[in-house]
């Protein structure tokens, strides 16, 4: 029914591609995976031979061991990870979700409806520029210790390269493909429908990249100025009993959990903008 | 030369002029009065030098641009199926990218709202005629620039204007492709017996698929020629060397100013 319903695969997917060309991402993933290791083993070298206390910085081994004791404990201990993770990730997502979504809506609209963009846009560019965590202690008094406060932070973080990317991305849709659409005396719903929003997409999804990072920082820094549960206030308890390698292990998690969101944002883009040219320095 | 429709010019255009505003050169004159008809079924060509205002006469004519005094009109018989009487074909194709042949073809059908199924049946009939069956599922990226065009021509056709408004379709094309797609475009227009009307700035391409050249002044455009190629139909490359061809084609260069001495024609 829509443009979208004829959106299909990628027309080179995976599975197309040669087996020399297969062997050699795996040889790479292989050799990148051996770089890794023996920098952990480097490390974990340095701080024996030279007896760095565990205070300071903590041998990989004491880390993994931390990571281990963390899931290994049962699932509704408070020491255990498993709480905070989902609250962190609900923080996270929704932040995502909600934020991206509001962006998108707005920078249409500012797009859409020129008055809007007049009086409104100034306010938003001036407002983009403001360090937005800074709100994190007063979001924490108005919306309280709960997830509520980490959200709208989120919220706020995620949004506003949703907003900049998408009227970027509709006001610089090819004048000859408004102009076709004018000649059929299209309406401006079919044309943003048909022809403005597509356009649109590969800004929007180097937004949704960005939102990524955003909506974890958003959910970590909420946590840190006053929360109770969550990977953030892990991060601080261990801290404060110098556990680094519990701090180092939730630092982790974090990373996992952060790169993760990013990753499926960049697989829903090679699936949705195939016919874009790939900004993807990963793939080749 | 089509000899139907002697009665009523299709598009009638009177005293047409535009004025805009430029950033650089202040109010500029893209055109001046310009007067002209085009009959139905008759292939026109309009040609002048780059920038002398002929897209933005086009431009009038697809409803893209506000005219700023002057009048034209584009009669359409009472059956036509949609509001949308006219077919546009850029420089560039201008396909979404996103969208397979068969879907882009299909883009009019779902702004006009035409009946699905009987619009689909079209443009498979569509994709044939201009040589692209085979193709309805591939994407844009996959074809070469000349089928590209051709999927842009099955898409101007497909809500059955009657009229095709044209501008140096094939401009971007290299010079044999170019040459082989206007042969085709003239047997599309035989086929599918449309009024066209189309810009270039090649005076042998203009000879050689037009009834009635118009030939445009540099800026502020003018029409200050018309010739009726006395060239056969159905023509192909051979035309191209007959005496008739030459004639037309050295008439246009003259009025151009084009006599050898001049160097203010960049076409």
């Amino acid at each position: 029914m829509t443009g979208e319903a004829n959106v299909k695969a990628p027309i080179k997917t995976r599975h197309e591609r040669s087996f020399g060309a297969r062997l050699r991402r795996l040889i790479d993933a292989g050799l990148g995976f051996l770089v890794l290791c023996a920098l952990v083993a480097l490390i974990e070298a340095i701080v024996r031979v030279f007896a760095v206390p565990s205070y300071v910085f903590p041998a990989p081994s004491e880390i993994v061991k931390a990571l281990y004791s963390g899931f290994a404990e049962s699932i509704f201990s408070r020491s255990a990870y498993y709480m905070h993770i989902t609250t962190t990730a609900i923080e996270a997502l929704a932040s995502f979700v909600i934020g991206s979504s509001l962006g998108v809506v707005v920078g249409a609209l500012i797009i859409q409806f020129s008055l809007l963009r007049r009086i409104v846009l100034p306010y938003f560019i001036g407002l983009q520029s403001v360090p937005k965590v800074a709100l994190a202690p007063l979001f924490v008094v108005w919306f309280g210790l709960g997830i509520s406060s980490k959200i709208v932070l989120g919220v706020l973080l995620t949004f506003f390269p949703l907003m900049i990317n998408t009227a970027a991305g509709l006001a610089s849709v090819e004048r000859e493909r408004l102009e076709l659409m004018q000649s059929l005396k299209a309406s401006g719903w079919k044309t943003f429908r048909l022809v403005k929003l597509p356009s649109a997409l590969p800004f929007i999804f180097a937004g949704l990249e960005m939102a990524a990072a955003y909506a974890v920082l958003g959910a970590v820094v909420g946590e840190f100025v006053g929360g109770t549960s969550g990977l953030g206030v892990l991060i601080l308890n261990r801290n404060a009993v110098l556990d680094v390698a519990g701090s180092l292990a939730a630092l982790i998690i974090l990373a996992v959990m952060g790169i993760g969101l990013q990753r499926a944002v960049v697989a829903a883009r090679v699936r949705v903008l195939f016919w874009a040219p790939s900004q993807d320095i990963l793939v080749d | 030369m089509s000899k139907r429709g002697s009665l009523d010019p299709i598009i009638m255009v009177r005293d047409l002029t535009k004025t805009y505003r430029s950033k650089r050169e202040g109010l500029v004159n893209a055109l001046d009065p310009v007067s002209f008809t085009v009959e139905e079924g008759e292939f026109v060509c309009l040609v002048g030098p780059s920038g002398c205002g002929k897209s933005t006469l086009l431009k009038i004519l697809a409803g893209i641009v506000e005219r700023t005094s002057g009048d034209f009109g584009i009669r359409h018989r009472g059956h036509a199926a949609t509001d949308c009487h006219i077919g546009l074909v850029f420089q560039s194709p201008v396909l979404l990218p996103w969208r397979t042949v068969l879907h882009n073809t299909l883009l009019p059908a779902e702004v006009l709202a035409l009946d699905r199924g009987a619009a689909e049946q079209r443009a498979r009939e569509l994709i044939a005629l201009v040589g692209l069956a085979g193709f309805e599922n591939s994407y844009p990226s996959e074809l070469s620039g000349g089928m590209q065009q051709r999927c842009a021509i099955t898409r101007a056709l497909l809500h059955d204007p009657p009229i095709l408004l044209m501008d140096e379709p094939f401009g971007a094309l290299d010079a044999m492709t170019r040459d082989s797609m206007n042969v085709e475009l003239l047997r599309i227009w035989a086929e599918s017996r449309k009024t066209v009307f189309l810009i270039t700035h090649s005076i042998s391409e203009a000879v050689f698929l037009a009834d009635r050249v118009l030939v445009m002044s540099q800026r502020p455009g003018r029409i200050i020629d018309e010739i009726r190629p006395e060239l056969s139909r159905p023509r192909d490359f051979d035309s191209m060397t007959t005496p008739a061809f030459g004639e037309a084609v050295r008439r246009i260069r003259r009025k151009l100013g084009m006599d050898g001495r001049s160097k203010s024609y960049d076409g």
